[in-house]
């Protein structure tokens, strides 16, 4: 029953394709301006400090900072009927710290705020690998 | 010249407000439309513009002016989003009366998001956005989840309780035990608050607005034509509608602070009053922290002390700011922003029974305060004098 709709994959687009390719190679990289040295995420054409185009993809630090955490309990989709309760971090990026990204974490125990944590990458369907979070 | 005071809304109407209206989302709105048209004292014909927001589920303006008999409609509105933007189609149709593209313009809001089209998504794929492909992997697609991540940072930076959000509950609850609209009368303790079985944590069951099919429509015409109409004119004071930045913007990492902080100065200067003038205020209640962050980004009290100002009682009725006194979207139905337009309106008129605001004069309704998309709009409304 559960399998019947499966969990939502990433659907990249023309700006993030390169993004998740680059995770499935087990490598987390963001686009750094040409112009004003920002990193930007998520993957977009143009910086939004200065507007600039130009840009290159960037190995970065695979560390940051839990700033909250969920859990959730209600079954929202039926993908999820025999996952819940499960738990999902927002991480400000070491990187850059005013990037932040939502994620999934796996630990036993819940995350705790201002914890450093590293990247998991967790395998999922069709060759994507899903960044997740673990204690550092 | 300003639209201060240039454009009133002279007649309200709406619904009942179900889980099953078992009807379609025209009839929904051509029934609370008709209701405000008779509440207006004009005809149905008179009608010549017409708005609406929506996200794929709603009947659009042209097939309601086709319903209404509407031969020459001059101006619509039809707005992508959600209760994000549901105080800025007030704000198109005040410019259009302004301008003179249109004379008399409703603005109306159908739904049935209980029986049909549910907001969680339940059932059906996340919505197309840029941004969902870096949250639905993880399972996160839905409002609660993201408000959640946003009430738990508050919770760590400002030392937030579960007991301040569940007083937002508790005082709505009470006001809607008043409000002959309300779906859920029955008051509620904080026991029963803090009992109630866990969606997202922070979130408690009670934490979380009502799944709710039902239709408020607001009609508006200009200052000058409202005085010969039924009702006393709600003048729209101040509008507006903007967008600022979102978890995803690199430049607004903090979630406990929301796009209202920057629109609300432009609200009030354009208004010509500040957060002590206003009487009653019907703040977006998708759940319980939004109200909040909006009291603290509104200006009402210090960033940080929403939940005490709450716990103070200052937001109950008989405080110093009565906010959400028909009950809000926790108690008395989620009709995605414009039920909070209908009670502040209610208010101004002085007719809103038991839960009346004694003298209110000035009010402020505001829009779903920015998280998600980025965008927010809000109204001040005062008696004519
Ligand atoms: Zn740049």
């Amino acid at each position: 029953m559960s399998d019947a709709i499966p969990k939502p994959l990433p659907h990249p687009d023309r700006d993030s394709e390169p993004y998740w390719k680059a995770l499935s190679q087990g490598r987390f990289q963001l686009q750094r301006c040409g112009s004003c040295n920002a990193l930007r995420w998520p993957p977009r054409a143009l910086c939004n400090r200065c507007v600039g185009f130009e840009f290159e993809w960037v190995d970065v630090a695979t560390t940051g900072r839990i700033v909250s955490w969920t859990r959730t309990h209600q079954v929202f989709a039926p993908a999820y009927r025999g996952e819940v309760p499960y738990t999902t971090v927002a991480v400000a990026l070491d990187a850059q710290e005013d990037i932040s990204m939502i994620g999934g974490w796996s630990t036993d125990r819940d995350p705790r705020a201002g914890e450093t944590v590293r990247i998991r990458l967790v395998d999922a369907p069709e060759g994507f690998k899903l960044p997740c979070w673990e204690p550092a | 010249m300003s639209l201060r005071d240039q454009v009133a809304i002279v007649g309200i109407g709406c619904t009942e407000f179900s889980k099953d209206s078992g009807v379609s989302t025209l009839t929904l709105a051509a029934r609370a439309i008709l209701a405000a048209v008779e509440d207006a004292g004009v005809q149905a014909s008179e009608l010549d513009g017409i708005a609406t927001f929506r996200v794929g589920d709603s009947v659009p303006p042209a097939i309601l002016a086709q319903s209404l008999g509407i031969r020459d409609l001059r101006y619509f509105v039809d707005q992508f989003g959600g209760g994000s933007v549901s105080h800025s189609i007030v704000g198109q149709a005040a410019l259009a009366i302004h301008a003179g593209i249109a004379e008399t313009v409703v603005c109306y809001r159908a739904l049935n998001a209980r029986s049909e089209f549910r907001m969680g998504g339940t059932g059906r794929p996340p919505v197309d956005a840029i941004e969902t492909q870096y949250q639905a992997p993880f399972g996160y697609f839905t409002p609660p989840q993201q408000f959640a991540m946003a009430a738990r940072a508050h919770m760590e930076r400002y030392g937030t309780s579960a007991e301040q959000l569940g007083a937002v509950a508790v005082q709505q609850r009470a006001n809607a035990s008043l409000n002959e609209r309300a779906m859920m009368r029955k008051p509620i303790s904080l026991d029963d608050y803090l009992a109630s079985r866990w969606i997202v944590e922070p979130f408690r069951l009670l934490d979380c607005c009502l799944e709710t099919d039902g239709a408020v429509a607001l009609l508006l015409t200009s200052a000058e034509r409202a005085r010969d109409l039924r009702q006393d004119p709600i003048l729209i004071s101040g509008v507006t509608w903007g967008s600022g930045q979102t978890l995803y913007s690199n430049q607004q990492p903090d979630s406990t602070r929301t796009s209202a902080a920057d629109m609300a100065p432009r609200l009030f200067e354009m208004a010509g009053v500040g957060p002590h003038d206003i009487d009653v205020a019907e703040l977006y209640d998708c759940f319980s922290y939004s109200v909040l962050v909006q009291l603290e980004d509104y200006g009402f009290c210090k960033k940080g002390e929403g939940g005490a100002f709450v716990e103070s009682g200052a937001t109950a009725l008989g405080g110093s700011l009565p906010v959400n006194t028909h009950g809000g979207f926790l108690s008395e139905g989620y009709v995605h922003g414009l039920n909070h337009v209908y009670e502040a309106v209610s208010q101004l008129r002085g007719d809103a029974g038991e839960r009346q605001v004694e003298n209110a004069q000035v009010a402020l309704s505001a829009a779903q305060p920015g998280y998600v998309s980025g965008n927010t709009s809000a109204l001040v409304l005062r008696r004519d004098s």
